[in-house]
């Protein structure tokens, strides 16, 4: 695929991973300014370490990563605030005593550096993010008091107060109730389509994000496709990945077995 | 008890306990959010061992319980980091492995010594007009330090992964918080002691956790808390003719309890459960 734009992340035979036990394997993906990516796969496919590397916290153990023109092991600080990062759940301690609003403000200490105070400014990005995640009105509240959805919400806003060029969101719905599911991946489009930001979006919820992505990468340790969903979502292709876990229904449905219950 | 204050080491030690008092309860809210909290345990043994040394040798034992301290959070640092051992069983060796070289060094001592007894257990009324300019300057310096670092501090201690992500140098940030640790243990042996100076970490930072949500009001219920037990501690050790160190944190641990007891998040989950 032929392409004008210059790619902000660029990934070269890339392998990730320890030797003897590589994650990802010979990753070559280029992936385009205001570009929405959903990445798909099994567990244990490789999805978190893909967005782990463009996060700057892994360095190819082979080949090579540039992001935004840029070596992924010289990858500087500045460079790290430009990308917003929603980790998966239970990853943090939700509990943490910390209100809303402080948990917002976070997300500007990347960029602000070290020895500077956040100040009326960087007060005002961060209410600006949480009223773009519609949770203004819940600044003072403690992040526990939240149910699962406004807190994801109140994450994406941490992300947004970045003021970052990529959204990088690890499997934002899982356990929530099925509204709040909807209103996280709504919210996630609406953020694409206004502010313009590339987002890649890990999920297993396939049917939930097929009409939303501009392609859909397909994850095995190694790359099985990166292309519009209608050319991913196929039984030949998905059947290499998944297996007899898959099942598509007459009416295109894509069912993968759940692999949570499996943990 | 007013007469008492009119004296010298009395202005000294209450001076001494406010100022520790104070450090280590800024620290800890560090150290509990991070999930540090035994290393300020395993710290106090290694820097316990250091002044023995220090006593057996002739050399000066708040140097070597520096240096003492300052190796064992930075192994324990660079263990958790590699992922080679669990936290708490690495901290547990060098815990135990700290306190025998300690005995061992008492032992080889040819006579006794009180003074090494005073920083196992503090002595907070003995400090000395040296120790307590040692103890303010370090009591500057790392206070001075977790200021102008707090934001990077709250962060990594809400999710250290999430901020390096995001630009924060947060393993340089990681090891300050280690060395920082390291240093108020250091400053605090003499006043609490190696034994009990981790409670002075753990509990005032545990109690005003108890009382809000806010990371700023943490901090501040915090110190104040380290601050107020320190200075009624000393007082009830010399009103009582009771030992400082115990008196300290038998009434953190009193307060503790009763914000355990009072706590508005303990209520709130009575709510949900009657709610039910």
């Amino acid at each position: 695929m032929s392409d004008p734009r210059e790619p902000i992340i660029r990934f070269e035979h890339a392998s990730f991973g320890f030797p003897g036990l590589i994650a990802l394997k010979d990753i070559s993906l280029a992936i385009y300014e205001g570009e929405f990516i959903g990445i798909i796969g099994p567990n244990g496919s490789g999805k978190t370490t893909l967005c782990r590397a463009v996060l700057g916290l892994l360095a190819p153990v082979e080949g090579h990563l540039h992001i935004f023109d840029c070596a992924c092991d010289a990858l500087r600080c500045h460079h790290r605030a430009k990308i917003g990062y929603l980790p998966q759940k239970g990853v943090v301690d939700r509990n943490f005593p910390v209100t809303v609003l402080e948990t917002v403000m976070m997300g500007r200490y990347g960029a602000l550096g070290l020895f500077t105070r956040p100040g009326r400014k960087d007060r005002d990005i961060a209410q600006e993010a949480l009223a773009q995640v519609g949770m203004d009105s819940h600044k003072d509240h403690s992040l526990g008091q939240l149910s699962g959805g406004q807190q994801q919400r109140v994450f994406i806003a941490r992300a947004l107060a970045q003021q970052p060029k990529v959204l990088i969101l690890d499997e934002p719905t899982t356990g929530l109730d099925i509204t709040a599911q909807h209103n996280v991946i709504e919210l996630v489009q609406q953020l694409h389509d206004e502010l313009k930001l590339t987002v890649l979006l890990i999920t297993h919820d396939i049917n939930m994000i097929r009409s939303r992505v501009d392609r859909l990468v397909l994850l095995k340790t190694r790359l099985f496709a990166a292309a519009p969903p209608a050319e991913v979502l196929k039984p030949e292709i998905l059947h290499q990945v998944y297996g007899k876990d898959l099942v598509i229904t007459e009416k295109d449905l894509v069912i993968v077995e759940d692999y949570h219950h499996h943990h | 008890m007013l007469d008492l204050l009119a004296y010298d080491f009395m202005q000294r030690s209450l001076l001494a306990a406010a100022m520790v008092g104070g450090l280590c309860s800024v620290i800890g809210v560090f150290v509990v959010l991070r999930g540090l909290a035994f290393v300020g345990a395993g710290t106090s043994h290694a820097a316990f061992a250091g002044v023995t040394l220090g006593y057996l040798m002739g050399w000066p034992p708040l140097l070597l319980a520096i240096v003492f301290g300052l190796a064992t959070v930075w192994i324990t640092g660079w263990v958790e980091e590699r992922g080679r051992m669990k936290l708490d069983v690495s901290i547990g060796i060098l815990y135990t492995t700290t306190m025998a070289l300690g005995i061992l060094f008492i032992g080889l001592m040819k006579s006794y010594n009180a003074e090494v007894y005073g920083y196992l257990f503090g002595s907070v009324l003995s400090v000395t007009p040296e120790e307590l300019s040692v103890i303010g300057a370090l009591t500057v310096l790392v206070l001075g330090l977790l200021l102008l670092f707090s934001k990077e501090l709250y962060f990594i201690a809400f999710d250290q992964e999430m901020a390096e992500a995001s630009g924060v140098p947060a393993r340089q940030i990681f090891f300050l918080l280690l060395t920082l640790v390291a240093l108020t243990v250091v400053v605090s042996l003499k006043t609490v002691g190696a034994i009990l100076v981790f409670a002075m970490i753990l509990i005032p930072a545990s109690t005003a956790y108890q009382l809000t949500h806010s990371l700023a009001t943490l901090t501040l219920y915090s110190a104040t808390i380290g601050i107020f037990t320190s200075i009624a501690g000393v007082l009830i050790s010399a009103f009582w003719d009771v030992p400082s160190g115990p008196a300290i944190v038998l009434l953190a641990t009193t307060i503790f309890f009763i914000s355990v007891f009072f706590s508005p998040k303990r209520r709130r989950r009575i709510q949900l459960v009657h709610s039910h």
